[in-house]
């Protein structure tokens, strides 16, 4: 009983980090830029949450309204740097690195190292609970499940049923051939850059929830966020929010069967037998799609 | 004359010097010890990262992996169980050499682990060993070590200068190393990788073993200078040594100084960490990982060659303006202290370094002239066989059939090309001819078939053996190494053939290729300042060099003019001429009823026609692939 309750609690956490993988898998597949920084938004759109809820009374989950444009803004930012640069892939990684580091340092001297979290008169959210059949579970879990699950098909269902979707998928297989014919790859860009940011802010604020905060917070999360994107699939979405669940129910098993140490351990021997024999991630899309 | 002997007298000169300034250094007062030491320590992980990351192009962010195995092999060892530091050391490396080894057999079996996929998995690794060293109590379980001050010989005391003393061992360790990389097939089979991995593979570099050799030395310098200076440390802790420090250090260091230069590393551990000792001094400690996390930004942005690149364009000035600054506030003492007179000269060096205005550029471009006269030196080996000579057979494909993903590339073709044949390979887009040039060279395996080269089954070798047995490929786009010159670009091609030789060998031996395609007055330029056509004659060269008994010409006349194409075709003949078989892929049939002695028409994944060109040309079926069903027979 309580290994099943800990992996469907597993699950529920890992629609947050696919929520925190599928920006940076679409970046990665569509534009070719491995962006780091990400990992800075979501970190920054944590802190904003507990700043504006904690200093303006607002409601933690009513801060993505002011974070998400903000975060919207700094990525399209980000992305326009890299457009305009030319920047490679791998340089991309080594250049959202150096940002990631400054942004760290400066939530550092701004916030200090201590654990930041809302106290619960800010954010009742963090007392409740909901009991379905024999399990219970927090809020704030289910919250980034809702949250998780619903941006991510949504994200899908933009992908697949839009001009502008095919028009980034067309470009993320044949960039020259794309642009021949007519697809004007920087401003979709932007805009694909500047969700994924909005998508940061949604998700730091759903961590800062349920989670205390920390500058080094990012790197705990980089580990699980990049299986989940290798996992499933560079560029697939909806491979992202099923990987995301199935790496967090993994998690979740093996901490309580063994230990919590070991769950990274299971999560990157996954990833390593995942690269010998499914290279494509594990949900590949069908073929001639 | 062998010209390769200069590389290991410059090495003993540079130690001849390098070890009178350290030891003058020893006698500096124990502040500035301190600071050679760090300059010393981050000299030693930047150039092991260098060795893999720089040389190799495979991006680790893993250092803080190895180093921190060093740090705790020596907190463990020593400090717990009091085991000889001295011999801790070496098994800090040893240790941190199988961690790297352990990492390198998953990741670089791996095709589908790109150079941007391996990045990462090397994020992760510093960060499950902090996990397992924090949680397990025999290592570290959460509470920290206690590392106390070493037994050391009185000659050396007080500390500071005995932790020098072995921190510029570890630093030469590693520079010496890096040095001799950079001239020795150690060193060129990772710049090869680095530019084109596939390329160096099919030319015969066992890219698998010198990307392990590259990841072992990273890992074995890292370890030792980890357990080097936990020794300085005195108290060890898992959020002080598996931190971000030692991965964004290196990086910065070795992208500021230059990543293809063995002393990059060294130059900007000197800058870095003067800079960060001033920061330190001014008390910006908090600023500290901003400014680095800016200055890699813009560093990547506007110059990704790094220091070392500006220096050599004008070394003098560059020298006079380090040496007049340090010499000129060091006489007037008014201003500062060293390290700041230290702090100026080297600003002065790389504004003088970065001053707009042309310097010596590396290499002018020459003038091609394709010395078509020199042809008939190549021996014409088929005339002086006997009249009674039967052709054994090169290489004989079996029923040989690929597929990707259900989609059916060759179903089961199957040729042979005999000694001294001059097979042309046609078909039309999409028939297969490219696929079966990549499994001939081994560069994709056959889903069913065999292949036998001189009698030999090839399918299961990687490419480099059978570069090795003899055959070598060109490219439809020419791939060649671009940061090499053409002459070194054929050279490496020689370095790992069969019969391995030295740089200088190699270069010495490049002339002969050179000439057979016509390259020789462009023999020092890089490939990008060349046209297509020579780029393509390069290709030719460097398969050449291989001294293959087959070759593989994919498409190398795509588009050139008629011009060149007669030229191309003049040494297509030349290289026939010399023994070699070769199969020629070619779209225009001009070119192939001239040279082939034999064609094979391929459609679909099938073999349709065999024959003499004439022949084979007019078969009404090789019409229909080519022409469609309406058309009828050239000549009707």
């Amino acid at each position: 009983m309580t290994e099943l309750q800990a992996s469907i609690f597993g699950a529920l956490t890992g629609s947050l980090f696919a929520l925190m993988a599928v920006g940076l898998s679409m970046l990665w597949g569509f534009l070719k830029i491995i962006n780091l920084a990400h990992f800075a938004m979501i970190l920054l759109g944590g802190y904003l949450t507990v700043d504006l809820a904690s200093r303006l009374g607002m409601s933690p989950v009513a801060t993505i309204l002011i974070t998400a444009p903000l975060m919207f803004l700094i990525g399209a930012l980000v992305q326009a740097g890299f457009d305009r640069f030319g920047v490679s892939e791998l340089n991309s990684l080594l250049i959202s690195y150096g940002l990631l580091i400054v942004t760290v340092q400066i939530v550092t001297n701004v916030w200090t190292a201590d654990f930041q979290r809302m106290s619960p008169d800010i954010n009742p959210l963090s007392l409740q609970s909901v009991a379905i059949g024999p399990f219970v579970f927090p809020m704030p879990t289910l919250l980034a499940a809702g949250f998780g699950t619903v941006l991510v098909f949504g994200a899908h269902l933009v992908l697949e049923r839009t001009y502008a979707g095919r028009a980034l998928q067309a470009f993320g297989q044949d960039r020259q051939i794309a642009s021949a014919f007519g697809i004007d790859h920087r401003t979709l860009g932007l805009v694909l850059a500047g969700t994924a940011g909005a998508s940061a802010a949604i998700a730091g604020m759903l961590f800062a929830v349920g989670e205390p905060l920390t500058p080094d917070s990012p790197f705990e999360w980089i580990g699980r966020v990049f299986a989940i994107v290798i996992l499933g699939g560079i560029g697939n979405v909806t491979g992202t929010l099923y990987a995301g669940v199935l790496v967090g129910a993994i998690s979740g098993l093996v901490s309580v069967l063994w230990s919590p140490s070991a769950a990274p351990l299971a999560v990157f021997s996954l990833v390593v037998l995942a690269l010998v024999f499914r290279p494509n991630g594990l949900f590949p899309r069908k073929a001639g799609h | 004359m062998r010209k390769r002997s200069w590389v290991a007298p410059t090495a003993v000169a540079l130690g001849l010097v390098a070890t009178p300034v350290l030891w003058e250094i020893t006698r500096f007062p124990v502040f500035y010890l301190v600071f050679v030491s760090g300059i010393l320590f981050w000299a030693a992980q930047a150039t092991s990262w260098n060795i893999l990351s720089g040389y190799s192009g495979y991006f680790s962010f893993g250092q803080g992996a190895f180093f921190g195995v060093g740090v705790y092999t020596m907190a463990v060892l020593f400090g717990r169980h009091g085991w000889n530091w001295l011999f801790v050391v070496l098994l800090g490396g040893v240790a941190a050499m199988l961690l790297a080894a352990g990492i390198g057999a998953i990741a670089f079996r791996l095709r589908s682990l790109r150079g941007e996929i391996f990045a990462l998995l090397t994020l992760a690794v510093p960060f499950i060993l902090a996990a397992v060293v924090r949680l397990v109590d025999v290592i570290d379980g959460g509470q920290g070590i206690v590392v106390p001050v070493p037994a050391f010989p009185e000659a050396v005391a007080p500390f500071q200068r005995f932790y020098f003393v072995i921190s510029a061992v570890v630093a030469l360790l590693a520079l010496t190393a890096a040095y001799l990389m950079q001239n020795n097939r150690y060193g060129w089979a990772l710049f090869a990788v680095r530019d084109d991995e596939d390329v160096a593979e099919g030319l015969g570099v066992p890219t698998f073993f010198h990307k392990m050799i590259a990841i072992g030395i990273n890992g074995l310098i890292g370890g030792m200078s980890g357990a080097v200076v936990a020794l300085n440390l005195g108290f060890v802790s898992v959020e002080g040594t598996f931190n971000l420090r030692v991965p964004l250090f290196v990086i910065v260091m070795s992208v500021l100084g230059g990543r293809n230069h063995w002393a990059g590393p060294l130059v900007g551990a000197v800058y870095i960490h003067t800079l960060q000792n001033r920061l330190a001094d001014a008390g910006f400690d908090g600023w500290s990982l901003i400014v680095l996390g800016t200055v890699l930004v813009l560093l990547m942005i506007l110059a990704p060659d790094g220091l070392m690149s500006r220096f050599s364009r004008r070394p003098w000035q560059v020298s006079a303006a380090f040496v007049l600054v340090l010499a000129g506030l060091a006489m007037f003492g008014t201003w500062g202290e060293p390290v700041d007179w230290l702090a100026a000269a080297l600003a002065a060096a790389a504004i003088v370094a970065f001053l707009p205005g042309r310097g010596v550029s590396p290499a002018q471009r020459g003038v091609s002239s394709v010395g078509l006269g020199e042809s008939r030196a190549f021996g014409e080996a088929m005339k002086t066989r006997g009249e009674n000579w039967t052709p054994e057979p090169v290489v004989t494909a079996t029923d040989v059939a690929k597929s990707f993903g259900g989609v059916d590339a060759l179903r089961g073709v199957s040729i042979t090309v005999h000694e001294g044949e001059l097979v042309g390979l046609v078909g039309p887009n999409g028939s297969g001819k490219t696929t079966l040039v990549n499994l001939l060279s081994g560069a994709l395996r056959p889903t069913s078939g065999s292949i036998r080269l001189a009698g030999a089954e090839i399918v299961r070798l990687p490419p480099h053996q059978i570069a090795h047995l003899g055959i070598a490929r060109t490219y439809q786009i020419p791939r060649p190494f671009s940061s090499l010159t053409v002459r070194d670009n054929i050279a490496v091609a020689i370095m790992f053939g069969r019969e391995p030789k030295s740089l200088a060998e190699s270069r010495a031996e490049a002339e002969e290729f050179l000439m057979l395609v016509g390259l020789t007055d462009l023999a020092d330029v890089r490939p990008e300042q060349v046209n297509l056509h020579e780029r393509q004659l390069l290709e030719m060269a460097r398969a050449m060099a291989t001294r293959p008994s087959l070759l593989l010409l994919d498409e190398a006349l795509a588009g050139l003019n008629p011009v060149e194409i007669d030229n191309a075709v003049a040494v297509v003949r030349r290289i026939h001429g010399s023994g070699v078989s070769i199969v020629l892929v070619e779209h225009l049939l001009r070119v192939v009823i001239q040279l082939a002695t034999r064609v094979i028409v391929l459609d679909q994944g099938r073999q349709l026609a065999e024959g003499t060109a004439d022949v084979v040309l007019r078969d009404p079926a090789v019409v229909t692939a080519y022409m469609g069903k309406e058309s009828h027979a050239p000549g009707d």
